[in-house]
């Protein structure tokens, strides 16, 4: 096997490539994101179950840090659709229901904020610009605000459905796989008011096949 | 004044032809040996490339990371995982450990995983994937007091977030065969064929302590002027992951799982046998040989 390209003039281009990478900040700045440097180390062999840290009854592992990171940014993505809908639609059954799956989230943001700085992991939001399953994209936002009445109503149930779907599967790994009980109460929370809200979208929007 | 500016100019003449020389001694080597960084010291029979690597087709993709997501199965998007057969997101040590590989050498039990690549909305799978450890990116008498990756260490490389190809991100995507075509950070076309591939370098400076850290990074980090930060002073053999798809042509239709081409990043769960990396680090990396799969000079 090689380890690099076919051809010489290959070769140089990757090693000036290299040496500018290495300028350009690979080396210089090992923190080569946004992120903030760690508040705690996690002890070595930390993995699903070890205690990351905490100062609430009962410690947080990686597992319960790592929902509750993936809830904030779930959250932090869904508001900004939810809160398009009073201006994008008449109905007051989708207005209704925005509104009340907005409620539930801010609920969950704020709690899952709090237990996060029990925790003691970093503040900053380590999926920030990141597109994960069941989050709305910045070129979907765009279609949302030029959208209304019954297609933007589609395009709302289609997020809306993923991020429910998304939301109850991650909380209910977190409720068999968590250690921290007052996060595991949370998303026994999550999945109860996850799975009513999919009910009630279900009411209004009928699934044609699974997104 | 002329003197000196005379003997300077003579000077750097020199050390250019010292350059243009040692340049085409490595690309002669390059082409007679077909190696990489020849860099061949006379009067010695081995390669003098600090490096062992570990050959490891596709195993399997889920929507798992045992890092980033440990024990929230379906929390991620889709990797694509090699060497270590059983990876999911409730991975822990001792599973690898005792889990069987797709790598050459058979006892890396290693769990590595990337964003799995999709053309038109179907997947993927890189069909020649190695994994190179190698003694560079820091001086040689750094080289020279290399440890051994302990087991059970978790690194990640590149920017699965970023938002542009300037935002942090290091790996690189070029052609298999096809050198003319200059290396980007971005999906770059690859001439009918060749083969599109990507490199990434995982940070090679360890904290000492930390087996992992609360944002999977920081107790790693890269060298700073050839050497390891003090806040990070063991030196490691350096990862680089290459991956050669089986892709060509027009990339518009390609898309990873974290999104454009240079969110490419890779994760890496150290399983080897203790005594196996060890091994590799005493007998390659440390005295500058190239070894095979098996840890043996070649």
């Amino acid at each position: 096997m090689r380890a690099g390209l076919a051809v010489p003039s290959a070769l140089l281009a990757t090693a000036l490539l290299l040496a500018g990478c290495a300028a350009a900040g690979g080396s210089a700045d090992p923190s080569d994101d946004r992120r903030a440097p760690a508040a705690a180390s996690a002890p070595p062999g930390a993995t699903t179950g070890t205690p990351v840290g905490g100062t609430t009854a009962g410690a947080f592992s990686a597992t319960d840090v790592a929902w509750l990171q993936l809830t904030v940014a779930m959250a932090e993505r869904l508001l900004p659709v939810l809160d398009l809908v009073p201006a994008r639609t008449r109905d007051p059954a989708w207005r209704g229901l925005a509104a009340g799956v907005a409620d539930t989230h801010r609920g969950e943001l704020s709690r899952a904020r709090r237990l996060l700085a029990d925790s003691g992991a970093p503040a900053t939001n380590p999926h920030e610009g990141h597109d994960m399953p069941g989050m709305a994209t910045a070129e979907d936002l765009a279609a949302l605000r030029v959208a209304d009445g019954p297609a933007f109503e589609r395009l709302v149930a289609g997020h809306l459905r993923a991020h429910l779907g998304q939301a109850v599967r991650v909380a209910r790994a977190e409720q068999g796989a968590g250690t921290n009980p007052a996060t595991i109460a949370l998303a026994a929370a999550a999945v109860r008011e996850g799975t009513a809200e999919l009910a009630r979208l279900d009411r209004l929007d009928r699934p044609a096949r699974a997104p | 004044m002329d003197r000196a500016a005379t003997l300077s100019g003579t000077r750097r003449r020199l050390r250019l032809a010292t350059a243009i020389g040692a340049l085409l001694a490595l690309l002669g080597t390059y082409v007679v040996s077909t190696t990489t960084r020849a860099d061949a010291a006379p009067g010695v029979n081995a390669i003098r490339v600090a490096e062992f690597p570990a050959d490891c087709p596709y195993s399997h993709r889920l929507p798992d990371d045992p890092i980033i997501f440990p024990g929230l199965p379906g929390a991620s998007h889709m990797h694509s995982f090699f060497g270590s057969t059983v990876t999911n997101a409730h991975t822990t040590l001792p599973d690898l450990v005792n889990s069987t590989s797709t790598c050459n050498p058979r006892v890396d039990t290693s769990s590595y995983w990337v964003p799995t690549l999709y053309r038109n909305d179907v997947p993927v799978e890189p069909t020649i994937v190695t994994f190179y450890y190698l003694g560079e990116g820091v001086r040689s008498d750094i080289v020279a007091r290399t440890e051994p990756i302990p087991q059970g260490l978790r690194i990640v490389a590149g920017n699965a977030r970023a938002t542009s190809p300037d935002d942090g991100s290091i790996a690189r995507w070029s052609c298999l065969h096809a050198g003319q075509v200059p290396p980007s950070k971005n999906f770059v076309t690859c001439p009918a064929g060749t083969m599109l591939e990507s490199y990434l370098d995982f940070p090679q400076c360890w904290n000492g302590r930390d087996l992992d850290s609360p944002d999977h990074k920081s107790h790693m980090a890269y060298p700073v002027n050839q050497a390891c930060p003090a806040s990070h002073p063991v030196p490691v053999p350096k990862l680089r992951q290459v991956l050669r798809y089986p892709v060509s042509g027009d990339p518009s239709p390609l898309r990873l799982a974290s999104g454009p081409g240079y969110t490419m990043h890779g994760d890496f769960f150290n399983a080897w046998p203790v005594a196996e990396m060890e091994r590799r680090v005493r007998d390659c990396i440390r005295p500058v040989i190239k070894c095979g799969a098996d840890g043996r000079p070649l």
